[in-house]
């Protein structure tokens, strides 16, 4: 009866948001061995192509031992891992380069990658992210042309069913795909996907292109634009959503990939719930300014210098999983919220059309189910009602006027 | 000489109060649920931090609400099937003779009460058919305002158990797909933020459904000059003697 209750519980919660902080010791001891046998297998192997030594790495840029080990620790609480885990996270990530990662760029704006690369000093999850055995991405390798494709080639046969594959920007499928071609041969951007994930061992699609279709995906969709989940399949997907994907996330799936060997707990949109376990809403700042009823009203106002809640000027904090919130960005600076200006949910599906705009949903124009006119789901109630009221009104009237005719005897 | 009336009853007082509530609930539900969709008065930016909760205070008035619906909607559905009076499920089965009194009152409505061939003692199939579009759209309401809730108990853990937010996902993960599939989304993959469109609009569908009903019920009271009125406050109506 008891395994039968569990399984239930299984077959209906494992695709749901829930986030389970605590599986008990049992769970945990059985995990702390496989990882240790795995990291202690993987230390034998010799680096891939990437030679880079992490120490020297974090030396140049003046970051200490015990910097390293705070890092590790903090990465340690957001994969949702007990503390005794901490030193195994650490040699994780410095055998970071024992996984092989080929980087492919489709219908975006190269702003994930972008987000690795232009920090400003960069700090451990960026460092981390150049020793990664990064095998090919066009933006920051200096091949190019034929050349490119060599060693796209090389480093597919090479790593054939080991590698992970990234995936940055949307697939579109209009025109057969036309809309999008890449190379000399003119392979559209889906065939160029399918072909490389093949002998993927797992695709992690970064960004909300990638992800959901993203900005390209945006109605009218001339292109049709769609997301690697709705085209891939039989294959470990991982999503991690946000424009950009915060590299904290990257590093955290890697890590979680070299320490267990499997893709993390995933939810119903297939992204990670270390860090798409929690709403926005729930860990910002602001929240007590929004309990209170304080909101900015406009941009610039007493409330806006006082850093009330943005949820007026449009903040879907209360619909957005994320944890920029907790993490934020560029090694915890800021993050959106932090800087006065409300979540645009760039983590969620069609964020753009649905998200992304400066006012609450209740005021914002949403598409009639025909595709049509656009209204506030307001207009369109506060429309039918009136559409009612004029219905009853008539019926009352014509009641009225019959009621009378019967009493004088004409009817 | 004047026909003689006489009454019948038709609803217990649990039912009559059973009926207030829901009406007052309606009312707060939209009133704290507009207010949250948008924030509509001002908070004093100056007042003292005792009674700076607006939203919060909002927001509680509308999960008590809910959660009196909850336990409302399992009475009704409850009653639906064992009723003292005539239970309603009964005249929900699409029988000939439902049928045939169904269109016969929406003819009454429409021939401005000039042709009135069913019995209007007891409940008719129409307005049975009706309420149960109302419950319908409640249990809606609920559904997609749990999966809204829901997602602040992210951690799983709640107040009266884990249980809670495990059930509420599980009886309310559905209505993401369906909420997008029912507002017509182009994009291949549903969010939280069309159930939370769903949930708004489904509010207007109850409002245009209540102004009916309140009409409809004056409506009745006048022209069929049997008191239906009153079914709701004293629990019976009265017929001409002939009929019952
Ligand atoms: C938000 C407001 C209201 C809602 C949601 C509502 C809902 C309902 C529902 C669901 C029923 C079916 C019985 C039940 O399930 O309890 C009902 C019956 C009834 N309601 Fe209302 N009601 C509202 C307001 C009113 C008002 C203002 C009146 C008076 C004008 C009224 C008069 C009646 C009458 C007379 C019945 C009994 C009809 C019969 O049994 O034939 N209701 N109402
Ligand atoms: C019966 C169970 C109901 C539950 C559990 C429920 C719950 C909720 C929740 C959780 C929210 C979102 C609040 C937030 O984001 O913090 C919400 C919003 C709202 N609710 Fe309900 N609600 C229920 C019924 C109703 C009813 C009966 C109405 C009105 C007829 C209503 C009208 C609204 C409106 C207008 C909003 C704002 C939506 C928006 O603009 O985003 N709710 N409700
Ligand atoms: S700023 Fe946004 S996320 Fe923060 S409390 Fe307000 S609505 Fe929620
Ligand atoms: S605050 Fe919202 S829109 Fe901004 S990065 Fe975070 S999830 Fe994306």
């Amino acid at each position: 009866m008891a395994d039968r209750i569990e399984g239930v519980k299984k077959l209906f919660t494992s695709k749901s948001a829930r986030v389970d902080t605590n599986r008990g010791d049992a769970h945990y001891e059985r995990l702390f061995q496989i990882c240790q046998t795995r990291i202690e297998a993987l230390k034998t192997q010799t680096p891939q192509q990437n030679r880079l030594h992490i120490d020297d790495l974090l030396e140049d840029q003046g970051i200490s031992r015990r910097d390293f080990m705070k890092w590790a620790s903090a990465v340690t609480g957001m994969l949702m891992l007990p503390s005794s885990f901490t030193p195994l996270v650490a040699d994780a990530a410095l055998l970071m380069n024992r996984a092989p990662v080929i980087w492919i760029e489709l219908s975006d704006c190269a702003g994930n990658t972008e987000a690795i690369l232009r920090s400003d000093g960069p700090k451990i999850d960026e460092i981390l992210l150049d020793i990664i055995s990064l095998e090919f991405n066009e933006t920051i390798m200096s091949a190019s042309g034929h050349q490119a494709e060599k060693q796209l080639e090389d480093a597919m046969h090479t790593f054939k069913d080991k590698y992970l594959l990234f995936v940055e920007g949307a697939i579109p499928m209009g025109l057969d795909g036309q809309y999008g071609t890449i190379g000399a041969h003119a392979e559209t951007f889906y065939d160029h996907l399918m072909r490389i994930s093949k002998h993927a061992a797992a695709v992690v699609a970064v960004g909300s292109c990638a992800t959901f279709g993203g900005v390209p995906a945006a109605s009218p969709n001339p292109t049709q634009a769609v997301g690697v989940m709705d085209v891939l399949k039989g294959k470990p997907l991982i999503n991690i959503p946000a424009c950009p994907a915060n590299p904290a996330n990257m590093v955290g799936v890697i890590i979680h990939y070299i320490l267990t060997g499997q893709i993390p707990e995933l939810d119903s949109l297939l992204r990670p719930k270390f860090a798409f376990g929690y709403r926005i809403h729930d860990n910002c700042e602001r929240r007590a300014h929004f309990d209170a009823g304080e909101f900015v009203e406009e941009w610039g106002d007493d409330g806006a210098k006082n850093n009330f809640c943005l949820y007026k000027v449009g903040c879907k904090g209360p619909m957005t999983f994320n944890n920029c919130s907790i993490i934020r960005y560029n090694e915890g600076v800021n993050w959106p919220i932090g800087v006065g200006r409300g979540c645009i949910g760039c983590s969620e599906p069609d964020f753009w059309d649905k998200y992304a705009y400066e006012r609450p949903m209740a005021d914002a124009n949403i598409k009639a189910p025909t595709g049509g006119v656009e209204k506030t789901v307001d207009e369109f109630g506060l429309g039918l009602l009136t559409a009612a009221g004029i219905g009853i009104g008539i019926h009352a009237a014509a009641s009225l006027a019959a009621g009378k005719k019967e009493e004088s005897g004409e009817a | 000489m004047k026909p003689e009336y006489k009454q019948v009853k038709r609803m217990t007082t649990f039912m009559r109060i059973n009926h207030w509530v829901v009406a007052i609930c309606m009312v707060a539900a939209v009133i704290t649920g507009l207010y949250i969709g948008h924030p509509y008065y001002q908070t004093y930016i100056a007042d003292p931090a005792v009674d700076k909760y607006v939203m919060a205070w909002n927001r509680w008035i509308h999960f008590m609400v809910a959660i009196i619906f909850d336990v409302s909607s399992i009475v009704i559905a409850y009653l639906y099937f064992f009723s003292r009076f005539e239970k309603p499920y009964k005249k929900l089965i699409p029988t000939a003779a439902n049928l045939k009194e169904f269109f016969e009152v929406i003819l009454n409505l429409v021939t401005l009460n000039r042709r009135k061939k069913f019995d209007s003692t007891h409940s008719d199939s129409f307005n049975t058919v009706f309420f149960l579009v109302f419950h319908l759209m409640l249990v809606w309401m609920l559904l997609t305002g749990l999966q809204l809730y829901v997602h602040g108990l992210a951690s799983g853990l709640s107040s009266i158990g884990n249980w809670w937010p495990w059930m509420l996902h599980l009886v309310t993960d559905w209505t993401v797909p369906v909420s997008g599939w029912l507002i017509g989304t182009t994009a291949p993959t549903a969010s939280i933020m069309d159930v939370r469109v769903s949930h708004h609009l489904t509010m207007w569908l109850i409002l245009v459904w209540v102004a009916f009903h309140i009409y409809y019920q004056v409506w009745r009271t006048i022209y069929w000059k049997e008191g239906d009125i009153s079914i709701v406050v004293g629990g019976s109506k009265f017929v001409k003697d002939d009929k019952a």
